[in-house]
């Protein structure tokens, strides 16, 4: 009995041993690739009769309806192209990047993938990042602003294709700033600096409020830096001379500023959690929240019509609040400017990929980054497209607050793309730099337990380290 | 005459019989499943370490993976915390489950199970769901609860999560308050196998509890204390969830473990090599202390 048992396991482990071993099939090269014609690309099916090919996209909820659309929009595409099959594989944001990072390293990366532009140089360092250009009518890729693909290249390899610009500043409950004396029409239309930010936070802070909260517990802290950093002129990590740039007394004053709003009381200085953040607006305990973007006013107008309707969804003990889109404030002597992050598609190698291949995932890819695709996401998330054909068929939302609108325009307006040429060793040592000394010395600054100074010394340590003296900005920007 | 009977011995010695074929069948599966993901894993880890991985055309680097590990002033304070986090929360572990479970253990045996199901409760229940309860718990802002009973004896709020002075006090109280289910149950089983006339004899000496406890409880169970010592300071060392959870390492590294840093390099910075190296040390680090744990207390036990 137990031989005739073991004969069953034995037979079992084989079985498995061997599913576990089984390799895909290999992708038989394509006979003709399906290129997209000059005028209406993304719309023309291929004249011949190509070979049959799968292609994996893995997306996020990138809006709300997002994972939902992009089935309707498979649908439409395999009616263009009958011999292209598309999968999708959806993953919430928490567990993307991980999921992304695993497969790729495995050789096994999705032929699509979503994107912040920030991750790109981790996937060319792999190696598994794809130059879509040479795989792309080239005429395809001019629909994309230029501005946008910049975010999507290093070394002026195009790696990706842009979904949107988003833009990241300040929001407020807009009767709370006016009682704080502040001119919300003007800030919104020609900025403030961050004397004017400081006098209206002092006015809005009483016992129950703080005039200014950021989401600052965690890797969010991050966030604080890069939002911020733009109103004291660091723009990005690189100069234009692609020299490492947080090296400057820029930052050192950027983290000076911090400092004395955490110690002043206007702003908390214990952590606050990302979701705490609007919710302290909404309930009346903070007056200017970050990070915030325009789409908010989406979920504030939801908020209030759910108070007015009262049927048990409001945010629990929140007040009627009217949005105000802000820019961030400008240190002296920086330019205006706004934190811009684009995220996007990519396409990337894995095992089974083919020359011919690529070309079926930059078709699938420019498909979904434009038009009225685009278009529908970018709508529903409040951002400009930053495609022509996604311009032309994009139809402005209705019924938002003007000042918010003209406020969002100007900062998109004020967005600076990254310099070109920064290498991939060079965005992967910033991007450590970032992770592994500047967001836990913040930390420590936000909890008062290390001073502006200590912060900048050791971040200018490790960059020095990484770049050399040369590689790092020395004096002011 | 000894040549022959060397011949002989060294012939049955290494004949395979019918029997040992069907030994080696028996074992085949068990063999089969730890080449593959035991095995296997261990030595493709040891030689990523010497690599700088990519998917595609990985190249050779020697030892500079360690070479950069031991210089990285962040692997040392990851190995200070983790090293911290396991003096500490090991044996405070150990005499709580101990002392729950000499609780239990005067009660009938319905009542017992009652207790040990709910201790061990939070073991079933998901790492990330308790930790969200956590974090709720931990909330730094004065309607944090943990804050609301400290303001209600008027000691000030506390920067649970985000404070270097708390986090790891903070993480360390959470591993301590929620991970004693199994320990309690296996202290249990354990003290249910000492023989009843030990006390007998005891209180007929006239033992307090307390000399019970110490002269024929301790030494009886000191094999299960070895056992639950040696795998609580492997689990120890290991220790990644919480941090990853709560804290993500922060504020300032203060509760960063080598098993966050390992996970860090390898699926955050793509550095698989450079994981697998300090995945290596690590291994290395806690045979060791295995290895000293097994001298020093397993001399005098019998199991």
């Amino acid at each position: 009995m137990k031989k005739i048992l073991a004969l069953i396991l034995a037979l079992v482990m084989l079985f498995a041993l061997a599913a576990c071993g089984q390799q895909p099939a290999a992708q038989e090269p394509t006979e003709a690739p399906a290129e997209q014609p000059a005028e209406q690309p993304a719309e023309q099916p291929a004249e011949e009769e190509p070979t049959p090919d799968t292609i994996t996209v893995m997306v996020p909820p990138v809006s709300g309806t997002y994972q939902d659309d992009i089935e309707t929009w498979i649908a439409d595409f395999t009616k263009l192209y009958p011999h292209l099959t598309v999968e999708v594989i959806k993953t919430s944001w928490d567990d993307h990047n991980g999921k992304l990072s695993t497969m790729a390293n495995a050789g096994e990366a999705p032929d699509i993938a979503e994107v912040s532009y920030a991750a790109i140089g981790t996937y060319v360092e792999l190696g598994v990042a794809v130059d879509i250009a040479q795989y792309m009518d080239p005429e395809r890729l001019a629909d994309y602003d230029q501005n946008a693909l910049d975010y999507m290249s290093i070394e002026n390899t195009v790696y990706g294709l842009p979904l949107y610009i988003t833009i990241q500043a300040l929001g407020a409950n807009k009767e709370m700033l006016e009682a704080a004396g502040a001119d919300v029409a003007k800030i919104q239309s020609e900025g403030w600096t961050y004397e004017e930010f400081l006098e209206v936070i002092k006015n809005g802070t009483t016992d129950d409020c703080f005039g200014f909260v950021f989401a600052n517990a965690g890797v969010t802290a991050s966030d604080f830096l890069n939002i911020f950093g733009v109103g004291a002129g660091l723009n990005n990590a690189f100069t234009d001379d692609l020299k490492y740039a947080y090296t400057s007394d820029n930052m050192l004053k950027l983290l000076e500023a911090v400092e004395d709003m955490t110690k002043s009381g206007y702003m908390p200085n214990y952590g606050v959690e990302a979701g705490q953040r609007m919710v302290m607006c909404q309930q009346g305990k903070a007056m200017i929240f970050g990070k915030a973007m325009p789409l908010f006013e989406n979920n504030i107008n939801k908020n209030n019509a759910a108070l007015e309707a009262n049927d048990g969804t409001a945010v629990e003990n929140s007040i009627p609040v009217q949005y105000a889109f802000l820019p961030v404030p400008t240190m002296d002597g920086a330019e205006a400017s706004c934190f811009g992050s684009v995220d996007g598609l990519i396409a990337l190698r894995n095992n089974k990929t083919t020359d011919e291949h690529l070309k079926n995932v930059c078709l699938f890819m420019d498909y979904i980054c434009s038009g009225e695709r685009i278009a529908a996401v970018d709508q529903t998330l409040l951002l400009e497209p930053v495609c022509q054909t996604g311009r032309d068929a994009y139809i402005s939302p209705e019924g938002l607050d003007e000042g918010n609108v003209a406020s969002a325009a100007r900062c998109i307006g004020l967005v600076v793309a990254p310099p070109a040429g920064v290498t991939a060793e060079q965005s992967a040592a910033a991007k450590t730099i970032m992770d592994e000394v500047i967001v836990p010395k913040f930390q420590a600054l936000l909890a008062g337990e290390a001073t502006a100074q200590e912060v900048y010394d050791a971040l200018s340590t490790a960059a020095v380290e990484a770049f050399g003296a040369d590689g790092c900005v020395s004096g002011t920007l | 005459m000894s040549k022959a009977r060397g011949r002989t011995l060294a012939d049955r010695r290494f004949r395979f019989t019918s029997e040992d074929r069907w030994g080696y069948f028996f074992i085949f599966v068990a063999m089969a499943v730890f080449v593959m993901f035991t095995l296997y894993p261990v030595v493709s880890a040891v030689r990523t370490s010497f690599l700088k991985y990519k998917p595609f055309g990985s190249e050779f680097i020697g030892l500079k993976n360690y070479t950069d590990t031991f210089k990285s002033p962040l692997f040392y304070k990851a190995v200070w915390n983790t090293v911290l986090y396991t003096v500490v929360v090991v044996p405070l572990s150990l005499l709580i489950a101990f002392s729950i479970a000499i609780m239990i253990l005067p009660f009938r045996k319905k009542t017992q199970s009652v207790f040990k199901s709910i201790y061990y409760l939070p073991g079933i229940a998901s790492g990330v769901a308790l930790s969200v309860v956590w974090l709720w718990l931990y909330d730094s802002s004065p309607d944090g609860l943990f804050n609301q009973v400290l303001m209600f004896f008027g000691i000030p709020a506390q920067n649970w999560l985000s404070s270097s002075k708390t986090s790891m006090l903070s993480l360390m109280l959470m591993a301590i308050l929620s991970g004693q289910g199994s320990n309690i149950i296996i202290y249990i089983a354990a003290l249910l196998g000492i023989d009843n006339s030990y006390f007998e004899a005891a209180e007929l000496d006239g033992a307090t509890f307390f000399q019970k406890v110490r002269y024929i409880v301790f030494p009886l169970v000191k094999p299960t204390t070895l056992f639950l010592l040696v795998t609580g300071i492997i689990g120890s060392f290991q220790v990644f969830q919480n941090a990853f959870m709560m804290t993500g390492g922060g504020p300032d590294n203060s509760t960063t473990m080598i098993g966050l840093l390992i996970y860090k390099n390898a699926f955050e910075y793509s550095k698989f090599g450079l994981a697998c190296a300090q995945a290596i040390l690590l291994a290395i680090v806690i045979a060791l202390i295995s290895l000293v744990q097994f001298r020093l207390m397993g001399a005098d036990v019998e199991y």
